[in-house]
Formats: C-alpha cells, structure tokens, sequence
C-alpha cells in the first residue's frame, strides 16, 4: 500500500517534471530571437506576409495563452505538424515562400515514432559495448583499490573521459572506414552502420559505468555479509556473483536513469556526424530549422522517457533490495 | 604537522601533492596554458596568416614536412601548431569562465533553496529536475542557434546549461549544515540568514565543491569544441578545436592532420586535467568522506 501511493506521488511529480521543461523549451524558442515563420516563407518573402502569416499561426500571442493551446492538442494526443517537413519526405526549399503552403506537414509524433527505433538501437548497442567493457575493469578495480588493475581502469577512463566524441567519430571514421575499409560508416543502409557510432557513445559511457561499478564493489565488499561469505564456505567467485554483484547493481541503475540526458546528449553529436537517421539528428535539423512543434515534441518525448525511466529505476532497485524502500 | 589545523582546501591540496603523477599533471598543465598564452604572442608566425604556397604540409617525419611547421599546415596554409594554441586558448578561458560561473550561480541558489526549505525550495529543485532531464546540446544550441555566438554568449549559456548540478549538491549539504550546532549558535547571537549562508556555511560548502569542478572545466571545454563543431562556437576566422576540425572534414583524406591534430592536441590537455581533477576528488573524498 505504502509502495502503490508513493508510486502515484512520483508519476504526479514527474508529470509536472514534463510540464516544466515543456514549458522552458517552449519559452526559450520564442524569447530568443529567430523567427520560425522567416524559415518558412523563404527570405523573400515581403515583411507584411511574414506577419500575416504568423498571426495566423497564433505566433504573436502571449506565449502563456500559446503553451495553453499547445497543451490542450498535446491532451488531446496531438503533438501538432512539423513546420518544415512535408508528409512525403521531401524537404521544402528555401526561397520558394509557396512550396511548402499547400503541402500537408508530416504529424510531429510519426516523425518521432519513425526515428526511436533507430536511436534505441544505437544507444542499446552502445550501452552493451560500454558494459562489457566496463564490467571487468570495474569489477577488478572496486575488489583491489590499490592494486594494478585499479590503475589501468583510473588510466583509461581518464583517457576516454577527454576524447571529444566529434573528434573521435571522425578519427574512426577515418582510419576503419578510409584506410582499412572495414566498417561503413555515413548514414543507415543495415545494422552494421550501427557499430561505428555505438563505438564513440560507448567512449564516452565508459568512464561514468567504471567509476560507479568500482565505487560501489569497493563499498558492498566492505560489508560484513559479503564478508561471511567466505565463512560460510562459498568461493570468492560465488561471493562477488551472487552477492556482491546484485548490490552493486543499484547504483549502476541509478546511474544509467540519471545518466539518461547525457547519453542522449551525445546521441544527438554522434547521429550528427554520422548521418545517422535517428531522433538526435532529427534534433538537430528541427532546432536549427526552429520547427518549434518538433523540438517541442522531442523535448517532452525526452522528458518523459527520463521521468518514465527513473521511476522504473526505482521499482527495480526498491525489488532487488527492499531496505530501500523506506 | 601543523597539518590537522590548516584549513580543508590545504588538507585536500597537500593530499594530493604526495602523487607524482599529481605533481607532473600539475605542472605539466601550467606549462601548457603558459605556452598557449604567450607563444603565439611572441612567435613570428601568426594564427590567421595564410601561404598559399605552403598548404597542405603534413606535421614533421611525414614525407614533405618543413620545421616551420611543427603540426604542419592546413588548406590555406595556415601554421596547425598556431591555430591549436590560439583554440586552446579560447577553449581554456571558456572552460574556466563557465564552471566559475556555475559554481558560483549554481551553489549560491542551492544554499538558498536548502536554507529555505518552502516553496522556494520546491520550484528551484523542480526546474533543476526540469533542466536535467533534457539534454544540454538541445538547450545551448536553441540558443545560440540564431545570433552570432560570441565569447559571453557561449560562456553564459555553458554555465546555464551546467547549474542544476551544482545547485542539488549545495543542497543537499546546506540542508546538513542547517542543524548543525554552529548554525544553531549563530542564529542564538542573531546572526540573519545572509550572514550566516556567507560568512559561515559557504566558506564550508564551497571548497570541496570547487575541487571536484575541476573534472566540469574538461567537460565544458569538450562542450565548447562540440559547439564550435556545430558552427555555434566562437566563429571563424578566429581558430577554435571545433571549428578548424568542422573545416577540416573536407580534406579529410588527403589531408588527415588538419583533423586529428587539434584533437590529439585538447586530449592531451583534457587528459592532464581530468588527472588533477580525479586525484583531488579522491583526496577529497578521503578527508571528507564520499557524498558529492
């Protein structure tokens, strides 16, 4: 019972979580300067049209009132059209203020249901080549602080921690794509295209999962019924697998809840330079496009998937130690 | 020792000093900023001078090197090692000017917000929720997107987009602070909340805070590149990590220093920094037990 209302409370909180960074988003693209509806008409457009235009739109409103009438459709299941992308895929042109008036707008929420996929299988895979990565030097470094593995985990995290993933994107592309022509790597044609990119992200993951896997090895192993284990006659290995390992899990996912935004953050760099047709580079072209609707779109979709994920996290971690849960 | 008295910011520093690697970090980096901040001053060859003579001169060993071009030259023939130092230079005042700024911006709303704990409390935590759960990247490129990013602009938005951290520590430690007994003895002699949150608390909360920020200086210094990367950086002409190695992705293949240096260049710097960082952090979780 204690569980279920605590569970309403969070999702209550995490709602208004949404709202506000909806609501900061969407302030934030109209106080700074860039006019969506310039973009959409063309530069040649007359001023007077441009206007026109936008008070059509509702665009001149006070942004209260507009994020009242956006809030209603997004009730309603509607996340509104984009400003700049045409139903059939076809990019509008510049300068042509008449191209895209009469072409229907592809709906904001297909676009962003036709790119997640894409971007969850990189960020899985990434995920899974940082894991495997960072679980035994982890592991080894959290069971002896002092000894040799402890340094090579400090080593290579504090390397990876300082490569820019932009740069990195290039120099892999580079040397494995250029010179040895072993991997492809711009743009989607199957999933080896994935590998590439889930490399750079896995990088840039890698220092945060060593640092919490040792952090919270070296504590739990600390612990007077890790340290019984041996008492009671079970191996070193049957310790760190069945007890150990268990509870060094929770921070790892709180980590990976927290740790969320910064993963996507470096989705959206490394879609970019890529060319990889997932939600970050779709981020990218709408936030440069000002396609309000879309970045707006993605901001909730983004938001909620943090809240969404953190308040699983939770579940998962009060069920693997219920001490938690008070 | 005279140790035990000396103040935490000592213990946590001198800690420290007992590494090697700290020692060489150290000074290794000192060097650095010194050599970005004076060498394209005194040298001869300037940052924005271009030859189209010498183009494309690979760095020293590569077949057709010149030695006066260390890192060799690039599309306009424009010196590399110049236009590194010139970008670390810009990348090294953004780095220090946005963490200070957070530092100060974010710990002074989280102090405020842990000492009162009302509504003030709940809207300032709620939009840090707000502000993590997006991306930075989407936020700093909304805005810088449209006007020309200059210097102030990128450090302040590096800074808006880096507080909330630093506010829920700050926090989260005032909140221990508050009932502690020296408080509780200020308030009795009538101190007021102001004198107390910056007389007393912050001169405590600050400093391990600070040392750990040390490790926020690379992250914004790779942010910065990442924004000179996307055109949202410091703009051309003038050199930065982000925006020579945006151009350089043309010449990729005939040409893969232009590219690589800069970057071999901001790891090598980012390395030494995460270093100093990482060991004070783990000074300071000695002394101050683990929490940030």
């Amino acid at each position: 019972m204690h569980l279920a209302g605590q569970f309403v409370r969070r999702i209550l909180q995490g709602v208004v979580v949404v709202l506000i960074t909806t609501f900061l988003i969407f302030s934030i693209l109209r106080i700074v300067p860039g006019d969506p509806v310039r973009l959409i008409v063309g530069g040649m457009a007359p001023d007077n049209l441009v206007e026109e235009i936008a008070q059509k739109m509702g665009l001149r409103d006070p942004i209260p009132v507009q994020f009242g009438r956006y809030l209603s459709q997004v009730v309603q299941g509607d996340l509104g059209n984009s400003y700049q992308r045409p139903k059939n895929g076809m990019m509008g042109q510049g300068g042509d203020f008449n191209a895209n008036m009469d072409v229907e707008m592809a709906e904001v929420s297909d676009l962003i249901l036709e790119r997640l996929p894409y971007t969850l299988q990189l960020a899985g895979l990434a995920l899974l080549i940082s894991l495997i990565i960072s679980f035994p030097l982890g592991i080894s470094a959290g069971l002896k602080p002092k000894g040799f593995m402890s340094k090579i985990a400090f080593f290579i995290s504090s390397i990876f921690v300082s490569i820019p993933n932009f740069w990195l994107g290039i120099v892999l592309a580079l040397f494995i794509t250029i010179k040895l022509g072993l991997l492809p790597s711009i743009g989607y044609q199957n999933f080896a295209y994935t590998i590439l990119p889930a490399i750079v992200l896995a990088v840039e993951t890698c220092p945060f999962i060593i640092r919490t896997i040792s952090v919270s090895f070296a504590e739990i192993s600390q612990e007077y019924f890790i340290k019984s284990g041996k008492v009671r006659g079970l191996t070193r290995n049957g310790v760190i697998y069945r007890h150990t390992l268990r509870n060094a899990s929770i921070p790892l996912l709180n980590l990976l809840g927290i740790q969320l935004s910064t993963l996507l953050g470096g989705v959206i760099v490394v879609e970019y330079i890529f060319d990889y047709p997932g939600l970050g580079q779709l981020t990218i072209y709408a936030v440069l496009q000002r396609d309000f609707p879309l970045i707006q779109g993605i901001a909730m979709v983004t938001s909620a998937l943090y809240v969404g994920l953190n308040i699983a996290v939770d579940l998962i971690t009060y069920s693997i130690d219920p001490r938690l849960e008070s | 020792m005279k140790l035990e008295d000396s103040s935490l910011s000592k213990k946590i520093f001198y800690d420290s000093w007992q590494n090697n690697f700290f020692k060489f970090s150290v000074i290794f980096f000192l060097f650095i900023c010194l050599f970005a901040f004076i060498y394209p001053e005194i040298s001869a060859i300037k940052a924005e001078k271009m030859n189209i003579k010498s183009k494309f001169l690979p760095p020293i060993f590569f077949e057709g090197f010149s030695w006066t071009h260390i890192l060799g030259t690039d599309q306009l023939g424009r010196d590399m090692l110049m236009r590194c130092l010139v970008g670390l230079r810009f990348s090294l005042i953004i780095g220090f000017a946005s963490v200070f700024i957070m530092l100060l911006f974010g710990c002074l709303v989280g102090i405020i917000s842990g000492f009162k704990s009302s509504w003030v409390d709940v809207i300032i935590m709620r939009i840090t929720d707000a502000q993590l759960s997006i991306p930075m990247v989407i936020l700093a490129i909304s805005i810088l997107g449209v006007s020309r990013p200059n210097l102030a602009s990128i450090i302040l938005v590096l800074a808006l987009s880096g507080w909330p951290l630093y506010a829920r520590v700050s926090r989260s430690m005032a909140l221990i602070e508050r009932d502690k007994e020296y408080v509780r003895g200020a308030r009795i002699l009538g101190a007021n909340d102001f004198r107390i949150i910056f007389f007393l608390v912050i001169p405590i909360i600050l400093p391990p805070i600070a040392f750990v920020s040390v490790l926020d200086i690379a992250r914004m210094m790779i942010f910065e590149a990442i924004l000179g990367f996307l055109g949202l950086g410091v703009q051309p002409p003038t050199p930065t990590f982000g925006n020579i190695i945006a151009d350089a992705r043309k010449y990729l293949i005939n040409a893969w220093w232009i590219a690589t240096m800069p970057g071999i260049f901001l790891v090598i710097t980012l390395v030494t920094l995460n270093f100093i960082g990482s060991t004070l952090e783990k000074s300071k979780n000695k002394i101050f037990g683990e929490g940030i």
